[in-house]
């Protein structure tokens, strides 16, 4: 448990303690003070999946997280899903599918589709479609994700 | 958009929550999931100064066929094949709710006493600055229906119509002690609009209780909304019973998305007991629902155009329930 003023979590396998008022947001923790700006901020309301971390394994959406509520838990953002050199399978897949075009929304779905791997190793079309409704892409029309993360879980 | 500074509570019991709540009596809102109370006191909807927040208070979670704990995340319930199995009219609704990231966080009483919403409510604070604040949050007049001082605000959930439908029941607590009384009754038909919920100051939703009898049945929620991911319902249409082709042994239908509260049409559906489930039945039926809702323009379709498809989706969920074949 973390002093009054302050949340105390593992974020991307590291402990931190930054401080954080009450009603200080996830995302707002991410960006403003850890300096992760990876997450992106899309619509700010939970309905665009662009701010999708990964909570104790679980996508979430930090946008309508509390900060304080992380506490003791383990957060992992589009930053540490990524290995220290190179990309991540997920990562790869998309640069190689040509699933990202603004890239905006890339980092929500890189970490939607990597929770969803991890639960089910090889989903259907079906099963991806309907794990990234949540999140919005105004570029690309979808098929090319889709067809990126098919091909993670492929493993080609 | 940041929030405005607020107390934070953790309780870890039910006892506690209440009692905390009961201390800041009309200062405080209770928080499970976010993914209703975050967006509205983004968009400076009805603030308060205290939140208690129930994520350690571990009565709330867990389900099992007879109950669910009112923080149980919609996901969680989605993800057990044989709660799904169980109740096909649930297991469809559950599927519409907003996004799979909403459900991985929103929880089974969230969706329960979901806020209602409207066009002239659920916009920024500068948005209603603008064009004068509403009676549902800091204002005194209704922009939807002017000439009355009630609230039209629309019932959005989806849970509670599948729900009412197989005759669930709530367990509250609060500072007299804890009661079960059947789900319809959480929301206060006699209410403005603004009280909508019939839940006393403090009062706490522990769980959703089902009987032994609810499991198995034939069932089907339909939801009409503009986009098939996020989207509110602009109408929720839930059926369930037991029949075959000779007769209707049981048959509960509720709407939700029209109206201020979901509602349940045992006044319809009693008649066609004792009697096969005919084309001409099934029709009556829908026109009749249709009937008896009264939607209003505060949603993004028209009101006559969502009336029109209360009878439309009364067919198609009959339709698919007996398509569907009963459960378990």
């Amino acid at each position: 448990m973390a002093s009054p003023d302050r949340v105390s979590f593992r974020l991307n396998g590291q402990p931190v303690e930054p401080s954080c008022p009450p009603e200080r947001i996830l995302l707002d923790l991410l960006r403003e003070e850890l300096r992760l700006t990876g997450t992106k901020r899309g619509c700010d309301l939970g309905t665009c999946g662009c701010c999708t971390v990964l909570v104790d394994g679980r996508p979430t959406l930090s946008c309508l997280t509390l900060a304080r509520l992380v506490d003791g838990r383990s957060v992992d953002t589009i930053e540490g899903l990524s290995p220290a050199q190179g990309l991540s399978p997920v990562q790869r897949s998309f640069v190689e599918h040509g699933a990202t075009q603004c890239g905006f929304c890339t980092p929500g779905f890189v970490v939607t589709a990597t929770a969803l791997l991890r639960r089910n190793p090889h989903p259907s079309r079906a099963e991806i479609e309907g794990a990234i409704a949540g999140n919005l892409c105004r570029c690309t029309g979808y098929r090319k994700i889709v067809e990126a993360i098919e091909a993670a879980a492929g493993g080609r | 958009m940041h929030l405005d500074p607020f107390e934070l509570h953790r309780p870890t019991s039910v006892e506690e929550a209440v009692r905390l709540a009961r201390e800041l009596a009309g200062r405080c809102d209770y928080l499970a999931g976010g993914t209703d109370l975050l967006p509205n006191y983004k968009m400076h909807l009805n603030l308060r100064p205290h939140l208690i927040a129930l994520g350690d208070v571990r009565e709330l979670r867990g389900h099992s066929l007879d109950r669910v704990g009112a923080a149980e995340p919609l996901a969680d319930l989605e993800a057990d094949p044989e709660f799904r199995a169980a109740y096909p009219g649930v297991a469809d609704a559950l599927g519409e709710v907003a996004t799979p990231l909403v459900r991985a966080s929103g929880t089974l009483g969230g969706n329960l006493l979901v806020e209602t919403r409207c066009f002239f409510f659920n916009q920024s604070y500068f948005w209603r600055s603008s064009l004068g604040f509403c009676l549902k949050a800091d204002g005194d007049k209704c922009h939807v229906v002017p000439q009355k001082e009630r609230c039209y605000a629309t019932f959005s959930g989806d849970l509670a119509p599948a729900f009412l439908t197989l005759d669930a029941e709530v367990e509250v607590a609060g500072p007299s002690g804890r009661r079960r009384r059947p789900l319809s009754e959480l929301y206060d038909a006699a209410g403005d609009g603004i009280r909508r919920l019939s839940l006393a100051p403090g009062e706490l939703v522990v769980a959703l209780h089902l009987p032994r009898a609810a499991r198995g049945q034939r069932g089907r929620y339909k939801k009409l909304r503009v986009r098939p991911s996020f989207d509110f319902p602009e109408l929720g249409v839930a059926v369930a019973g037991r029949w075959d082709e000779r007769s209707v042994d049981r048959l509960s239908l509720a709407v939700g998305g029209v109206e201020t509260y979901p509602r349940r049409f045992d006044e319809l559906t009693s008649p066609l007991l004792g009697a096969p489930l005919t084309t001409d039945r099934v029709d009556e039926l829908a026109e009749a629902v249709l009937r008896k809702v009264r939607p209003v323009h505060n949603t993004f379709l028209l009101p006559d155009y969502r009336r029109r498809m209360v009878a439309v989706y009364v067919r198609r969920a009959l339709a698919e329930a007996r398509e569907g074949g009963a459960a378990g």
